[in-house]
């Protein structure tokens, strides 16, 4: 158990930091929302308005200081204020829409690409001097050096302007209500196909290495030596035997690629105007929308180290080496 | 002598590497009685592990079964098919492996890794299997507790039993032995070589021990065979190997362990370096680091010939 609740000290000192960097990024940008306005306005706008305007969105004055205490009130009881971009909805609410999608497209593609890439990588280990082997992961590490937004840009021009076959836009046909009729689902995972594709086909490539990588090294060993000594199967040789070993070090980069995998999916959401996080953040950051953007970031930062926790958990059920 | 168990004959095992061939195994030929404890001794790169693994065909490229045949109760092992072989495999012939230690899957517990092999070679369910399997623990005075243990749970020697019992599980006929006791210090070595022989009375398998503690040899084994790069360049009775032996090279060998008993005495090596396998000399391949050595040996590769009943040597000496 200790080193669970190392970890969970850890993540939540990370987490503390992270909400500080949080509260002085945006302040560190030129400019705030209040002059944007009083900008638009043209010199319409008398004190006594402005006042009134910061109010209502709860800007307040004060110290650096008394700022900040404020905003770390606010993150732990959730209540972030209204969103000057869709004022008067709680960007709490706004966030709250977004979120689900922005996490399904993420960790969507990040547990796709890695079932396919731990399986190939394994495959390709295992016969590595074959075709298989020889081929396809070099063929994987050409796709995965596009930037996630050259895939995005050549699936959209493809597959949605000159096939038209899949949507362009839209986590799901507007015209259809909510819920869980397969019509809905239908659509749903039609319009995920080519924003959550590109982020699986470049990220492949990293899982068929990692795999790939520890899987020759673990095929080395005497246990999978006198694994195949004993007259098992090669199926269970190579996964039960040399996979479960290798996954191990693919384990530990799980955490990382999970940062990475948000990061994507904030870039392909505004190539797919997919509803998610990253198209409401961009929307955020043009309209100065403090509160929203430091929501989002404070929402992405979670996940992440939620996401991380996870991983640590998955790594203490993968190796009964680590203590529980 | 008895029909034997397993017969080896002319074998040769090839690495290819860039650099040209190594023949790591050179037409090598024994066999193997049952119940025979049959030694391969010598230095290290000499062939003698090779060899335990091409018994079970566990050669991987770049490594090359290029000559010869196995015969195991009458099958060629070398012909057998995928499937005839992952049968034949520990059903027939099990392995301990040298450094025994890291045999065992560290992410699997040892329960698991003694049952699949009897699942995957039997038809029972993996209840009976596993009822089997602390059966097998107990043989090798494990308490049967122990089989949901990780391999990291355990200290060497109790390991090492596992993998013992790992090797009795289907009860092969034969189990070749790798250094099996290398990795551990003299009194768990002796403990765990005592039950293996009281294993053996009860079970009745034949040993391949493959070793280079020839003074361990010569107490455990029935004959006791000598590798030199890849050749193999005597074999006979235990007793007349280890007091009485032919050949120069297990001279110089015995010749380099101390006795306890007796007067202080230097100790003899033996000159010179193992030969390259890439760069073979002409004639025999001892003939650099050989006192005796004659006109003839830097000619002609000396043939393994009987010298007595059972006894054979590969020297122009004699």
């Amino acid at each position: 158990m200790s080193f669970l609740l190392r970890r969970l000290s850890f993540y939540f000192t990370a987490f503390l930091i992270a909400i500080s960097f949080n509260f002085l990024l945006p302040r560190m940008m030129p400019g705030n929302p209040i002059d944007a306005l009083f900008a638009a306005a043209q010199g319409k706008m008398d004190p006594a308005q402005m006042d009134a305007i910061k109010e209502m969105y709860g800007f307040m004055d004060g110290s650096f200081f008394e700022q900040y205490i404020a905003y770390i009130q606010s993150v732990f009881t959730l209540d972030l204020g209204p969103s000057v971009l869709m004022f008067p909805i709680d960007v709490t609410t706004v966030v709250g829409m977004s979120l689900p999608w922005t996490m399904f497209l993420a960790l969507g593609s990040l547990i796709v690409a890695l079932i396919i890439g731990v399986s190939i990588g394994t495959y390709s280990a295992y016969r590595r001097d074959g075709f298989f082997g020889q081929f396809v992961p070099p063929f994987l590490a050409f796709l995965s050096n596009f930037p996630y937004i050259v895939t995005a840009l050549l699936l959209f021009y493809f597959f949605g302007l000159e096939l038209e076959l899949l949507p362009l836009a839209y986590t799901y046909d507007p015209s259809l209500a909510p819920g869980f009729s397969l019509e809905f689902i239908g659509s749903v995972a039609k319009h995920a196909i080519l924003p959550m594709g590109s982020m699986i086909l470049v990220g492949i490539a990293t899982w068929v290495f990692n795999m790939r990588n520890a899987m020759i090294n673990v095929l080395g060993e005497d246990y999978v030596t006198m694994a195949e000594a004993k007259g098992l199967s090669s199926y269970r040789v190579m996964y039960r035997y040399a996979g479960r070993n290798a996954i191990l070090p693919v384990a530990t980069a799980i955490a990382m690629a999970i940062g990475f995998s948000f990061a994507g999916s904030i870039m392909t959401e505004v190539v797919f105007n997919y509803q998610g996080l990253g198209n409401i953040l961009l929307k955020g950051i043009m309209a100065r929308d403090y509160p929203l953007i430091q929501a989002i970031l404070l929402i992405l930062v979670t996940a992440v180290l939620v996401a991380n926790f996870i991983a640590d958990l998955l790594y203490v059920w993968l190796d009964p080496r680590i203590s529980k | 002598m008895k029909k034997p168990l397993l017969e080896i004959n002319n074998l040769c095992v090839d690495y290819v590497s860039p650099n040209g061939v190594a023949r790591a195994v050179n037409n090598v030929s024994l066999s193997i009685a049952p119940g025979e404890t049959l030694g391969i001794a010598g230095e290290s790169g000499c062939g003698k592990s090779t060899l335990a693994f091409a018994i079970t065909r566990l050669h991987k490229a770049p490594a090359l079964i290029s000559e010869g045949e196995i015969i195991y109760n009458g099958r060629d092992i070398l012909k057998m098919t995928n499937k005839e072989l992952r049968e034949f495999r520990w059903n027939d012939v099990s392995i301990v492996f040298q450094s025994a230690m890291n045999s065992l899957n560290p992410v699997i517990t040892i329960g698991e890794q003694l049952t699949d092999v009897i699942v995957a070679h039997k038809r029972i369910s993996v209840k009976q299997a596993s009822i089997k399997a602390k059966e097998l623990l107990t043989v090798v005075g494990i308490h049967g507790d122990r089989l949901s243990s990780f391999p990291h749970q355990l200290s060497g020697g109790m390991r090492q039993r596992v993998v013992i019992a790992i090797a009795l599980a289907l009860e092969p006929k034969l189990i070749i032995m790798d250094e099996p006791t290398t990795a551990l210090d003299v009194v768990v070595e002796r403990e765990i070589l005592n039950e293996l022989y009281d294993l053996k009375e009860k079970f009745g398998f034949s040993i391949l021990f493959i070793s280079h503690d020839l003074s361990l040899m010569g107490e455990i084994a029935d004959r006791i065979g000598i590798m030199y790069a890849g050749n193999l360049i005597e074999i006979g009775d235990a007793k007349t190997v280890f007091n009485n032996p032919s050949h120069p090279y297990t001279k110089g060998l015995l010749a380099s362990f101390p006795t306890i008993h007796g007067p202080k005495e230097r100790l003899y090596g033996i000159p010179g370096d193992p030969v390259n396998l890439l760069n073979l000399p002409t004639g025999c391949n001892f003939q650099k680091r050989c006192n005796d050595c004659m006109d003839i040996c830097k000619k002609d590769d000396p043939i393994l010939a009987e010298l007595n009943v059972d006894y054979k040597v590969a020297c122009h000496k004699f």
